[in-house]
């Protein structure tokens, strides 16, 4: 019997573990695949932002729209700046599941319009501020290769991390 | 006591003088030295202390030259599709041509930011509006692409995005089925830069374009359009414009 119980919770154990690999099998929306945010903290908390960055969104939308109101909290250029996938290939693509804002959507089953207008992806990754915009040139240059910068940045935190 | 400055009039003596040096440096007598544009903060909403304006000198503007409808087209990510009627178009060089002396003028014609503007006038539901420091916008967010706007306007500054648009430029945001026009380069003046085309237009060596704050009486702008006689065109309606022209 004892034997029987702990071949029971094994075999319990197994369907658990291999559940995710099942049901991606049998059709199931994926799980988001997230890319990795730049820096530690979002400007809210995690289930704050959650719940609620559509409001935050719409709010922000407004006020800079009608008032002209720029800061880089709550605005959709900077959530791209932190959460928008460098990469150009994995963001370019809407339809792609890798982009931040559309993977968690699509899992959750909300369809939004945001990014028929907006751009997917940062151009730049220093912005916002007069005193660091950059000019026009350097923005005619970096509109080729964007999410070079980034890269290499990304490149060299590999190389840190493998270094520790 | 009596001696002794009052606290108001020396506060009053400082302000006074911050004034002047806020104003403009006077190097001699008639060189001014005017001061950039200042960026306003950016969590300040803005007022309608400021007037936003652009002064064009037709006799600088050469036929031909296309720098400033570049500049505008490279910031704000517009592209054609090769299809000229339909493509948007937020800038354009138009040449006149005086029948009775056969002059010829060129000149950049875009949204002239009227004080009074048509399109908002017409909008069904609000989004054309107004900023309060003038520049006239399209709030894409809440445009249904009725276009009563285009035909309202008697400058044809405005556009309709017929097709999808893809690889927008984060700071130009556009797209299918709304209108959309010249925007002042909003993000830029609100970071205190100049509009694209006037960057564009002073970096091939013409400075046939002039943006400053028209409600300061200092600014270059300003100054200008009080010494020399300037044209808004189409005046006769009496939508005081925020764009002037110089020699036409």
């Amino acid at each position: 019997m004892k034997r029987f119980t702990k071949l029971f919770h094994t075999a319990v154990l197994v369907l658990t573990m291999s559940a995710p690999v099942l049901a991606a099998a049998g059709g199931r929306v994926p799980m988001p695949q997230l890319p990795e945010a730049k820096g530690d903290q979002c400007v809210e908390d995690t289930d704050v932002m959650r719940r609620k960055h559509m409001d935050y969104l719409m709010v922000h939308r407004d006020k800079t729209m009608r008032e002209g109101v720029r800061t880089p909290k709550h605005s959709l250029k900077e959530c791209l700046e932190c959460h928008a996938s460098p990469q150009e290939e994995a963001a370019a693509g809407q339809d792609e599941g890798q982009h931040f804002c559309k993977s968690c959507h699509m899992y959750a089953g909300v369809k939004i319009d945001c990014f028929e207008c907006h751009a997917t992806k940062p151009e730049k990754t220093a912005t916002f501020h007069p005193i660091v915009t950059p000019g026009m040139e350097y923005s005619k240059a970096a509109h080729q290769p964007a999410g070079e910068l980034l890269n290499r940045l990304a490149g060299a935190s590999e190389q840190t991390g493998a270094t520790e | 006591m009596s001696e002794q400055k009052h606290p108001d009039n020396a506060r009053r003596e400082f302000l006074t003088q911050g004034a002047k040096l806020a104003a403009g440096v006077s190097l001699a007598s008639g060189v001014m030295l005017y001061g950039v544009a200042q960026a306003k903060p950016a969590d300040e909403a803005v007022t309608s202390k400021v007037r936003w304006g652009m002064l064009i000198d037709t006799n600088k503007c050469t036929s031909g030259c296309d720098a400033c409808v570049k500049g505008c087209n490279d910031w704000n990510g517009l592209k054609g599709h090769g299809r000229p009627s339909t493509d948007a178009q937020w800038m354009r060089k138009v040449d006149l041509r005086n029948k009775a002396t056969g002059s010829v003028h060129s000149l950049p014609m875009l949204c002239q930011h009227c004080e009074n503007p048509p399109c908002v006038d017409v909008c069904p539901t609000g989004a054309s509006f107004k900023r309060p420091d003038g520049i006239v916008l399209v709030d894409k967010h809440i445009c249904i692409g009725c276009r009563y706007c285009m035909m309202a306007c008697p400058y044809k500054a405005r556009s309709f995005i017929h097709e999808e648009v893809t690889d927008q430029r984060p700071h130009a945001p556009r797209g299918k089925g709304t209108v959309e026009a010249c925007t002042m380069c909003v993000t830029r003046v609100d970071e205190g830069q100049q509009p694209a085309c006037v960057e564009a237009c002073n970096a091939d060596g013409h400075k046939a374009i002039l943006f400053g704050d028209l409600n300061d009486p200092n600014s270059e702008i300003a100054q200008t359009v009080k010494t020399y006689a300037t044209t808004a065109i189409r005046a006769d309606l009496g939508l005081n414009p925020g764009v002037r022209y110089r020699g036409i």
